[in-house]
């Protein structure tokens, strides 16, 4: 059995087979919580920053939160950290589903993956049993059938399957890993480390629950929770009824919808992909849930050609939709099936096609490079199903997109046209009508991404309080509490959606009560303060320079050409050196000596 | 012309419509619009858009795009040709 505050870890060698135990000191899990915290410092103590991420120098770790396991409402979470290809960044990617809980039911909390196999593996650990075996059979198979071939293979259909597909077996730079199917830690390319290790999949299943805590006292404080997150109009109505999709509509009103790879913030066409759209439709079969989870945010879908899967979820509908100027949902959940099937990160996946169309319409992308495929014109349906078979296998002109828009883009001679912070592709909201959101993308360690702080919930959202989106005072104190807290929620392995109902306080309880700790709000804040500070000494290392700490140059320069924030750009400028001074970095963005001893990073 | 008003999210899906013009017709406030409507859905609006007679949190009222928490909240003032967007409590990421 397993306590909380207890860690251990399984080291598995690729190269050599090998296979150990090792014990994760009890100080470590009370800085760094879990999960993204704990996994970035044992990457952070193991690895060199700047080593090639596809290489079998890099180390690929699959963590389970805190709290993942126990009956804390969606604590299920598990996150995959590693150095990342598509960004050179840290990589930290967070997928909900069951396969987290079992993994933590098997007494493992972490799982470190070292080195490459000379062919085909996957790991099982079934019963009690660790074996690394052989999966040549599967290599090439999409990820339902890998799913399905792997539980038969173990013999039990409970066993939770995360592989990759084969975009990450291609490498893609944002190959996602996939759970029970449909669940993706998607961004930033953890799918192409694991192909890069010959790896297909983890596989877990656990006949008894290794995991102790007071049950009955974590009991009383997730009751609670649970009433909370039911009685809030966001998460026990919104989410359930309509999912994350019930944000196309608010965000195109608001005038920040990304349209045609950012060249518009509305979209004309928006009542045919909404969420509205979606269940008038009769896409929408049912919700579902992950574990533990009392929201239900998750959508079952069908096509009326029969075809069935899961989401789109918002930024994925929006990545094919709007930011591709495609209007047809049918195309836009194919292409959303087709990133689960085959292993794509949906948002990199889609706003690589845009900024591809948005090159091809300004003849920077000849019509003979496209070889048999159709032409990337903005609106066409053909195109975004054709192109995201085609990236995952690196088909024809597949093979370029396949790099994500970044390199793409300044292969071509025009950067521009790549809407991307740290070479990652930015989600669906755009900065010039939310500026602290403008920050977070600037300064997410990841690259551009909505959820190292979710900006949109106070800015727009009006959760816990509305903040003007154009106001600029305040705002990095915001972005660096939301930073902070995310990091925390993460490394504890909760669902980030809990955070529109529940506060730091509710978090705290959690975790005292389940593992026996004694931290206030303000440790735990600290904790994930400490994650963050991390984070960015891993980046610098690798030799990410501050610098890029920016927005695409159209956000910055071109004022939005429509809707209510007409006419203005992201003011980064005049919020950066505030957010740098908040956080206790030097001018230049590198955290100073006080702040690293405070944190206990010295 | 008069007020352009259009229902997103549960209200569009409960109502099983997008929206409805409204003259203005002594209707000054969003607080007046949200009564008139109220009178016509049978109370939905103020069930699921108000608290204690206020808005609630999460909940969203646009006119031409711009909250109404920034403006005079319920009583924002709106004139002919203006449009106002409604959401119930609403998040997603
Ligand atoms: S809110 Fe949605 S994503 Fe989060 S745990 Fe629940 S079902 Fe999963």
């Amino acid at each position: 059995m397993a306590k909380l505050n207890e860690g251990l870890m399984l080291r598995v060698n690729l190269t050599n087979q090998e296979v150990t135990e090792e014990e994760i000191s009890k100080e470590l899990i009370k800085e760094y919580l879990g999960g993204r915290g704990l996994a970035s410092k044992i990457l952070y103590d193991e690895i060199d920053p700047k080593v090639d991420p596809l290489s079998p120098d890099n180390k690929l770790i699959f963590a389970t939160g805190l709290l993942t396991g126990t009956s804390a409402s969606t604590g299920g979470r598990y996150m995959v950290v590693t150095k990342g290809p598509l960004t050179g960044t840290i990589a930290s990617s967070n997928s909900g589903g069951f396969f987290g809980a079992e993994l933590k039911f098997t007494g493992y909390d972490l799982i470190i993956l070292e080195g490459k196999a000379d062919s085909p593996v996957y790991l099982s650990i079934v019963d009690g049993q660790v074996e690394l075996k052989d999966a040549t059979d599967v290599w090439g198979k999409t990820v339902p059938e890998t799913t399905d071939y792997l539980q038969q293979q173990v013999g039990d259909e409970k066993a939770k399957v995360s592989c990759i597909g084969p975009a990450g077996e291609n490498q893609v730079l944002f190959a996602a890993i996939m759970n029970e199917k449909n669940r993706a830690a998607g961004r930033t390319g953890v799918g192409a480390v694991m192909g890069s290790k010959n790896l297909k999949a983890v596989v877990v299943r656990a006949n008894e629950k290794k995991v102790e805590y007071d049950k009955q006292a974590l009991i009383e404080v997730v009751k609670k929770h649970t009433k909370i997150l039911k009685e809030d109009g966001v998460t026990g109505e919104g989410l359930p009824a309509l999912g994350t999709k019930v944000l196309d509509n608010i965000i195109n009103e608001n005038g920040i919808y990304p349209t045609r790879n950012f060249q518009e913030g509305t979209f004309a066409d928006v009542a045919e992909v909404s969420g509205e759209a979606l269940v008038e439709k009769g896409y929408l079969k049912s919700n579902k849930a992950c574990y533990a989870c009392p929201i239900s945010c998750g959508r079952d879908t069908k096509l009326p050609n029969g075809r069935s899967g899961e989401g789109p979820e918002y930024e994925s509908g929006w990545s094919f939709g709007a930011d591709c100027g495609v209007n047809d949902l049918n195309a836009i959940t194919e292409a959303n099936f087709m990133c689960n099937e085959l292993g794509l990160d949906t948002i990199s996946a889609g706003a690589t096609i845009a900024a591809a169309m948005e090159l091809y319409e300004k003849d920077y992308i000849e019509q003979e490079e496209l070889e048999d495929g159709p032409e990337l014109k903005f609106g066409s349906s053909e195109a975004i199903v054709y192109y995201t078979k085609a990236m995952a296998y690196r088909e024809g002109f597949g093979d370029q997109l396949a790099e994500g828009s970044y390199r793409l883009a300044e292969n071509k001679g025009y950067l521009e046209a790549s809407m991307s912070v740290k070479k990652q592709e930015l989600p669906a909201y755009d900065p010039r009508g939310v500026q602290g959101q403008g920050l977070n993308y600037a300064t997410s360690n990841r690259g551009g991404c909505h959820v190292r702080g979710y900006m949109i919930s106070p800015e727009v959202l009006g959760v816990p309080e509305k903040l003007d989106p154009q106001e600029l005072k305040g705002k990095p104190e915001w972005v660096k509490i939301f930073q902070d807290l995310t990091a925390v929620i993460d490394s504890i392995g909760m669902c980030l959606f809990t955070s529109f109902a529940l506060q730091a306080e509710d978090y705290r309880d959690l975790v005292n009560v389940a593992a026996g700790f004694d931290l206030s709000v303000e440790e735990l804040l600290a904790a994930g303060d400490r994650i963050y500070n991390l984070e960015r000494l891993f980046n610098l290392d690798a030799g990410i320079d501050p610098q890029e700490d920016t927005l695409p140059k159209r956000l910055l320069e071109e004022p939005l050409p429509d809707g209510p924030h007409q006419g203005s750009v992201a003011k980064l400028d005049q919020l950066l050196p505030n957010y740098y001074t908040e956080r206790g970095w030097d001018e230049e963005g590198i955290p100073t000596a006080e702040k690293l001893t405070e944190l206990n990073l010295k | 012309m008069g007020l352009e008003i259009k229902f997103f999210s549960l209200l569009k899906l409960e109502l099983k419509e997008s929206g409805v013009e409204y003259d203005l017709d002594g209707l000054t406030t969003i607080e007046d619009l949200i009564a008139r409507l109220d009178q016509d859905y049978e109370g939905i609006f103020s069930e699921k858009l108000l608290e204690d007679g206020q808005i609630k949190m999460g909940t969203i009222i646009l006119v031409n795009g711009t909250n109404v928490l920034h403006l005079d909240k319920l009583e924002t003032e709106v004139s002919e040709d203006d449009e106002v967007s409604i959401f119930p409590p609403s998040g997603g990421g």
